[in-house]
């Protein structure tokens, strides 16, 4: 198989996982939801079995092969946490950004730049990534929360449930975090010889769990509630200047992780 | 305020308390060495850290001991980090500093934070307050906390190798040259040592991609359009593509091409040959066609470009490398030897030793014959993977219960 058979499999796993998204909100019958999520997954895993097949190396070298990956654990990963923690948004969420990046692979392929530099050809790459990926949206996710509580804070309303809701989403995304953190660790020894040497970018991942710990130790009393909610916020703040912003810091002048032409 | 508990405000002033002693050491002692905790020294400063945290478990039922094992102060200390982390994030950090610097960052530390003395006291302090905790917290052992357990444990682990190990990692750098042993290498300060490690360079080899071909303007050589270049990457399944004003179609590609008498291409696979592709240029307004060999060249060839006009021709640019490795054996003192393929990503471990491929000549490429490895000796290693293992354990179990336990015996309202 390559490249040019992708289409044939995208758009049906795009059409199974956008309608589970949406019929999990309306549809009483799980398994018809479940079936569709999971049909979706094994369509789009039979294409990126068939590439590696088809190629005779796993695709993993181009920024389109890395891609497929993101989309397949995104689905995958959304439906195991949808399962276990019934959140449906959670659901239709990961099965949009599976699509978007399902598209950005049909309309924008950068398939053939395979010119991947030899420090990021690693096994590594990909968990790395990823992972990070769905921290990022569970950690927005607890954002848009908090803020809701902070409205309902001013209207003297704080919503138990939404409490909840929020502790749950930080503690996964948190997890996601540090998981992608010591990957990162790890794969920075193999790469370059050292886990850990406060690269701008491994800085600002610092400063964002130290963020995101302040939150969660906090939440273990009943002080100072308000600012506890303002720490999500902030956290999320710092963590878009560790994702995107470090490249535009004057600090970040010869990190690594910068991957610019 | 100083009346037990003590919560925010005590814990707020004291932490400010050890910052500002930071800074005043920072400011007439300067930095903090760490070389000064080389070992033995920090072997015994760790069973130091060890005896203390159990000694202090003494008191475990006292007030000043839940404070120091507890939110308010673990807060704190996490937040006081979190600002050193800021103030590192947002000045750029240098290795090495001007002695003469009198600049008012530099002074305080601002450019170095890892090695200053409010950075070093307030690690330290975290280390004792999330040690006294895991103390109190494993002498009333309860076993639904697991997940309590491997991420504060781990972290912990964590903290105290890679901080007490930071003082004892060497890094040197060999350069080996094919067929021949080498035991000398330079150390981070350009100096020239010799190691109980001897490396002997068997076969350096290295891939290539294929090159891009750009049009340049041979009076300046910028690549053309000149704002925004145009790069055509060669790919022999996708032979058509555009340059600035020209369409341009790959016909025949040599990976390993050596140039004949008439200046023609053919592949030789040898370490001196060098990209070549025939190409056909069509002019998209005057219809014009080009045709011709281009071929990046090397050390041992000389390159070709192909001519469209008096002005502008196609070249090739120099290939980037696709993976470079370098087959070794190692000697090490005691008399063992070793056998390794070494690649960027798949270093080779020994010990406490760590040995990377590095690098190779630039200018010669493929043609190197030499390679640069990097020797790394940090013995702290595998305890930071031990905490590295528990904390992922840890993450593990925050990603499957969540927050799902909400403690009765915590003041949580
Ligand atoms: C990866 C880092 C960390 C994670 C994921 C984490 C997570 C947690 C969680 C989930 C709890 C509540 C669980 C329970 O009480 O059983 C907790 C409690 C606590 N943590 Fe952490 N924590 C981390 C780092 C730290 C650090 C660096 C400190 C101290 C400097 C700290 C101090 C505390 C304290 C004092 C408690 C309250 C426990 C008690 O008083 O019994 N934690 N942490």
């Amino acid at each position: 198989m390559t490249w040019d058979e992708f289409l044939w499999f995208a758009i049906p796993a795009m059409i199974c996982w956008i309608s589970a998204g949406a019929l999990v909100y309306k549809c009483k019958k799980t398994f018809i939801v479940e079936g569709l999520m999971i049909a979706g997954i094994a369509i789009f895993a039979t294409f990126i079995i068939g590439l590696w097949i088809g190629q005779e190396r796993p695709p993993l070298r181009t920024i389109g092969e890395t891609r497929l990956w993101y989309s397949f654990f995104l689905a995958t990963v959304g439906y195991f946490t949808y399962k276990h923690w019934k959140y449906k948004w959670l659901l239709s969420f990961s099965s949009l950004v599976a699509c978007v990046f399902v598209c950005v692979n049909i309309f924008k392929p950068e398939i053939h730049s395979t010119n991947l530099m030899p420090a990021l050809q690693s096994y590594w790459f990909v968990p790395h990534v990823t992972v990070y990926i769905l921290s990022y949206a569970m950690l927005g996710a607890a954002t848009i929360a908090a803020i809701i509580q902070l409205v309902n804070l001013k209207k003297d309303r704080l919503d138990d449930n939404l409490y909840k809701l929020m502790d749950n989403v930080v503690y996964i995304g948190f997890g996601f975090l540090i998981l992608g953190m010591l990957m990162g660790a790890v794969w920075a020894k193999e790469a370059w010889g050292h886990y850990w040497s406060w690269d701008p970018k491994e800085t600002w991942a610092f400063i964002t769990s130290a963020g995101y710990l302040v939150y969660i130790h906090m939440r273990l009393q009943k002080y100072h509630v308000k600012f506890v909610l303002w720490m999500l916020p902030i956290a999320f703040v710092l963590l878009m200047i560790t994702w995107i912003g470090v490249n535009y810091l004057p600090a970040a002048q010869n990190s690594i992780h910068v991957y610019s032409n | 305020m100083w009346q037990f508990p003590w919560r925010y405000k005590e814990s707020i002033a004291f932490v400010a308390g050890f910052v500002f002693i930071g800074f005043m050491l920072q400011i007439t002692v300067g930095k903090f060495d760490f070389y000064l905790l080389q070992a033995p020294v920090n072997l015994i400063l760790g069973g130091a850290v060890i005896a203390f945290l159990i000694l202090l478990s003494f008191a475990r039922k006292s007030a000043f001991y839940q404070w120091i094992s507890g939110v308010p102060l673990s807060v704190t200390l996490i937040a006081t980090l979190l600002v050193l982390g800021l103030i590192m994030g947002l000045t750029p950090q240098f290795a090495r500093l001007d002695p003469h610097d009198k600049d008012i960052f530099t002074v305080l530390g601002f450019r170095q934070v890892t090695s200053s003395w409010p950075f070093v006291l307030i690690y330290f302090l975290t280390l004792i307050s999330l040690g006294s905790l895991i103390v109190r917290r494993l002498v009333a052992f309860r076993k639904q906390d697991y997940a309590f357990y491997f991420n504060h444990i781990g972290l912990w682990i964590l903290l105290f190798a890679a901080g007490l190990g930071a003082a004892d990692i060497k890094r040197y750098v060999m350069h080996v040259r094919e067929g021949e042993v080498e035991w000398r290498v330079y150390s981070e300060n350009k100096d020239v040592l010799e190691l109980p490690v001897a490396i002997q360079l068997n076969d350096f080899e290295m891939e290539e991609y294929p090159p891009k071909l750009t049009i340049i303007d041979r009076e300046s050589g910028e690549s053309q359009p000149k704002n925004k270049p145009d790069y055509f990457q060669i790919d022999e399944k996708r032979p058509n593509g555009t340059l600035d004003k020209w369409d341009i179609r790959l016909e025949e590609y040599i990976h390993q091409a050596v140039r004949n008498s008439d200046s023609t291409y053919q592949a030789v696979p040898m370490p001196g040959s060098s990209p070549a592709a025939k190409v056909s240029a069509r002019n998209k307004q005057t219809g014009e066609m080009r045709k011709g060999w281009v071929c990046g060249g090397n050390m041992a060839q000389l390159y070709m470009t192909l001519p469209l006009d008096s002005q502008y021709c196609i070249v090739m640019t120099q290939p980037e490398p696709k993976r470079f490795l370098s087959d070794i054996d190692v000697f090490m003192e005691d008399g063992s030897e070793q056998h390794a393929v070494l690649e960027v990503n798949k270093p080779l471990r020994i010990g406490s030793w760590t040995i990377y491929q590095y690098g190779y000549d630039n200018q010669a490429g493929r043609m190197s014959t030499y390679s640069s490895m990097e020797l790394v000796y940090d013995p702290w290693l595998y305890p930071v993977y031990a905490g590295i293992i528990l904390l992922s354990v840890g993450s593990i179990c925050l990603l499957w219960s969540g927050n799902k336990k909400r403690k009765a015996e915590d003041d949580l309202g």
